[in-house]
């Protein structure tokens, strides 16, 4: 599947931009309205760094849009992005990983969080209790992903995400029963961790 | 509470909570990068051509020393291997000729 294809899809419901530019802006724009909660959700997760998720949301959007033509539609264009995203963030793993071991480990965390205004739906000056319980809550589910080891954490993030056992198998190349054997510990662990807001 | 609704709660607990303006600044910046980055998508077409004139600016500002003498050359070497010989007697035996 191509940018055309694509550009046919998504536009068959609508009235299209004047020029092949603009329409390619509004695919553009609708591709990353329909996903990017998703591809943020899964990097903000896997991360556990709002400055990182959002760098890695960014490049998974320009590598996919770069790399339409290579998209055969063997997946869904969802999983497709999330695998895209998943392997950023193991990329980024790796990089961090690098710099520790260089010695330049203690530099990024001033990404980890996320800020108070981010975490209402609306403005949220008016409403400072809400804003410091959104935060907490924010808090709590990240340590607790946090304590899940990787595999376990990739599989349950995925899952989070809406994808089915098999295409989270194909996206981190495990086989599906592994994958339902990882989702059921993850889950055990964060039901055990999280139980209060359950 | 039943399983299902269970792991449908979890599931949703495990969503980034972001403002609708969060979202849009983002997708403003995606939209912007992705197209920016796509734009020049050619600009590889002339990359051999910036390799070569890089190298002839290269070429061109490495600054030509001047060739020293034969003779300069040898006695050159002679005297940066001085310091390797431990017994100056040598040196006196080597007759002015050789030197």
């Amino acid at each position: 599947m191509g940018v055309s294809i694509l550009v046919e899809t998504m536009t068959r419901t609508e009235k299209p931009a004047e020029s092949p530019a603009g329409q390619e802006e509004d695919v553009l724009n609708r591709l990353v309205a329909e996903h990017q909660r998703q591809v943020y959700s899964l990097a903000l997760r896997l991360t556990g760094n709002a400055a990182a998720a959002d760098d890695i949301t960014q490049e998974t959007f320009i590598s996919a849009w770069r790399h339409l033509k290579g998209f055969r539609g063997e997946s869904s264009l969802k999983t497709w992005l999330l695998r895209i995203a998943a392997n950023k963030v193991r990329s980024y793993w790796r990089w961090k990983k690098l710099r520790s071991w260089v010695g330049l480990g203690t530099r990024d965390e001033d990404g980890e969080g996320a800020a108070l205004e981010d975490l209402l739906p609306d403005d949220p000056a008016g409403r400072p209790e809400q804003a410091a319980l959104a935060a907490d809550l924010e808090r709590r589910v990240q340590k607790a992903i946090n304590l899940l080891p990787t595999r376990q954490r990739e599989v349950a993030v995925l899952r989070a995400q809406g994808l089915a056992l098999a295409e989270i198998g194909a996206a981190l190349g495990m086989a599906e029963g592994t994958v339902k054997a990882h989702w059921f510990e993850a889950r055990r662990k964060l039901e055990v961790s999280l139980g209060e807001y359950l | 509470m039943k399983d299902e609704e269970k792991e449908e709660r979890l599931v949703s607990l495990l969503a980034a909570r972001r403002s609708e303006a969060f979202w849009a600044a983002q997708r403003a910046r995606i939209t912007a990068g992705a197209l920016q980055k796509s734009g020049p998508a050619r600009a590889w077409l002339l990359a051999p051509a910036a390799a070569a004139a890089a190298l002839l600016i290269v070429l061109l500002a490495k600054p030509r020393l001047p060739v020293p003498a034969p003779e300069t050359v040898v006695s050159t070497a002679f005297l940066e291997h001085l310091d390797l010989l431990d017994d100056m007697d040598v040196l006196e035996a080597v007759s002015e000729e050789e030197l």
